[in-house]
């Protein structure tokens, strides 16, 4: 097991923790994110088929539809939101993410997070502190 | 925590009554996520007004409580009973006037006209088009405004120089509440230099070129990044322009693009920079145009349903369709929707459109579209669509073939009844 910590900018409070979900490519809102199940439907997406509850969605920002937010919204409405979110850099659509999901969130970090955790990796983000721990099995 | 005016200060503490408070309140977490320093005044809000279907995630019965939850994020329970600027609405889930035509329950247009005229009451602008630069929405550069329609910032952004981000639907209805948004983005003029260059090596020939152009653009926009196209892109009009910006506004996240010469900001290429260097460049040819246009070609499927503009037809668009039109029938086992806002609708009607485009079987429809109303038929084989926002996003919804093609392509499928290969140069 390795451990690794990351400092940032914390825009979020609060202390949480799961499974990291990865992308350098995001996903989509409207018609990516089954707002029933949670689960990702974007056409060849990487994470296709796999469910955004109780992840860490470490995520490069938003696009597409400018209700990106009320996907997250919806998630969190209906006990589907992720557990926490990480953007290397923040954005319009993922700022108001943020405000609408009310999890802990963690941006402005000091390494490249795509670089340093992969999908699969347990994250824990602390918000009120601004830091991320990755551990990684083996 | 951004620097507040006495006035903020005072709207937060109460003093012009709770919707104000709950809607700045939301306008200051915001800006403290974003690093913003102060707010600003925002003067225009187009905004996604009714009862659309993803507002059911508030399962509560009473509206201003639907209200709160869904459109201000507020647990405490406010009435959403005036706007702080000039507000107009996007598209609704249905056309108030032919829901029937497109199979929308009764219980649906109820609720969504109950929530319309809720908003009207309130002084928000019934335009119900995605277009809203067709309807009278029209900041000047450098003003401040919000919309809740991805390619509408993009376009008002791009073409005169307007400000917005894109921001999210919640965002969008508290600043028309309060007045404010974060000074953030696009806001600040100095951040409005492009990032990325795509040298377009060929002169977009038509309205459906123009669209693949904006996906492929799109596509290969990074995160964070402002494309700035250049080569010798001809004389675009609004129309190929809204239909680039949507394209582009769905596949990327690009809230501001700079065409070199054509649009204001970019003059000449070190201003669409401001003196900085481009971070990547990229050469767009014809060929990356036919990969995407390959995604959504087909060859001789029978076609059940046909839909035409998105965003929203102009006039001259809606006059195009009814002229292609104009003596022919729509095949007996296929639809053809053409989707505008409601001023276009009634233009359409005095010029004499409207008739010959119904006299083929044809609907024109307002208000909505095929995405938001969520109408599309569920049983079909294959959908067409003159838009490839809209098939872009159908297409992961669907079990149903998606084809995407031009005007008249379209319109010759749904007298069809099939769709006929045409290569797209």
């Amino acid at each position: 097991m390795r451990k690794i910590v990351i400092k940032g900018r914390g825009v979020w409070g609060g202390v949480a923790e799961g499974p990291a979900m990865v992308s350098r490519d995001t996903i989509q809102g409207w018609s990516g994110l089954d707002d029933e199940t949670g689960v990702v439907i974007e056409k060849g997406h990487p994470f296709e088929g796999m469910s955004i509850k109780g992840a860490v969605l470490v995520l490069s920002g938003g696009k597409g539809s400018n209700g990106w937010s009320s996907h997250f919204h919806t998630a969190r409405l209906k006990g589907l939101a992720p557990a926490a979110f990480v953007f290397p850099k923040m954005d319009s659509r993922t700022g108001v993410a943020v405000v609408v999901t009310k999890v802990p969130a963690v941006t402005d970090l000091e390494e490249d997070p795509f670089e340093t955790i992969r999908t699969g990796d347990w994250v824990r983000v602390d918000g009120d502190r601004g830091i991320l721990e990755v551990t990684r099995e083996g | 925590m951004p620097r507040l005016t006495d006035a903020e200060k005072s709207v937060l503490d109460g003093r012009e009554g709770p919707l104000k408070r709950v809607a700045l309140q939301f306008i200051v977490d915001y800006a403290e996520v974003m690093g913003a320093e102060r707010l600003c005044d925002v003067t225009k809000a187009h905004l996604f007004a009714g009862a659309h279907h993803y507002i059911d995630a508030c399962t509560s019965d009473d509206i201003d409580e639907v209200i709160s939850e869904m459109l201000l994020c507020s647990t405490e329970k406010v009435s959403l009973d005036c706007f702080a600027c000039y507000a107009q609405a996007d598209v609704g889930p249905t056309d108030p006037v032919r829901w029937q035509q497109l199979g929308v329950s009764p219980e649906r247009h109820d609720r969504n006209r109950v929530i319309l005229e809720k908003y009207t009451k309130a002084g928000l602008y019934p335009a119900a088009t995605c277009t809203p630069y067709l309807s009278g929405f029209l900041p000047r550069m450098g003003e401040h405004y919000v919309s809740t329609e991805s390619h509408a910032v993009t376009l008002m952004n791009s073409l005169w120089g307007a400000c917005a981000n894109a921001d999210g639907i919640e965002a969008a209805f508290c600043s028309a509440v309060c007045g404010k948004t974060p000074l953030w983005g696009n806001h600040i003029m100095s951040n409005r230099g492009g990032t990325h260059h795509f040298r377009v090596e060929f002169t977009p020939q038509n309205v459906m070129e123009w669209d693949l152009l904006g996906y492929v653009i799109g596509s290969r926009t990074p995160t964070h990044s402002t494309p700035v196209l250049s080569g010798d892109l001809g004389t675009p009009g609004m129309v190929e322009l809204k239909s680039c910006f949507a394209s582009m506004a769905t596949t990327g996240g690009a809230e501001l693009c700079h065409i070199i010469g054509v649009t204001p900001e970019a003059p000449d290429f070190d201003r669409a920079f401001r003196g900085r260097k481009a971070v990547a460049e990229e050469v767009i040819t014809p060929r990356d145009l036919g990969e995407a246009a390959v995604l959504f070609a087909g060859d001789g499927e029978v076609v059940d349903y046909v839909s035409l503009g998105c965003p929203h037809y102009s006039i001259d668009q809606v006059r195009d369709a009814a002229s292609l039109l104009e003596g022919r029938k729509v095949h007996g086992d296929s639809r053809l929707l053409v989707w505008t806002s409601p001023a276009v609708r009634e233009l359409s009607d005095r010029a004499g459109y409207s008739r010959t485009i119904e006299l083929s079987g044809a609907r024109l429809v307002t208000s909505s579209c095929p995405l938001v109303s969520e109408t599309w038929p569920r049983d079909a084989s294959t959908l067409v669509f003159d838009s490839l926002k809209q098939a872009h996003y159908i297409r992961p919804e669907t079990k149903a073939t998606v084809l995407f093609g031009s005007m008249a392509q379209c319109i010759d499928a749904a007298v069809a009844g099939r769709w006929e290969r045409r290569s797209t140069r």
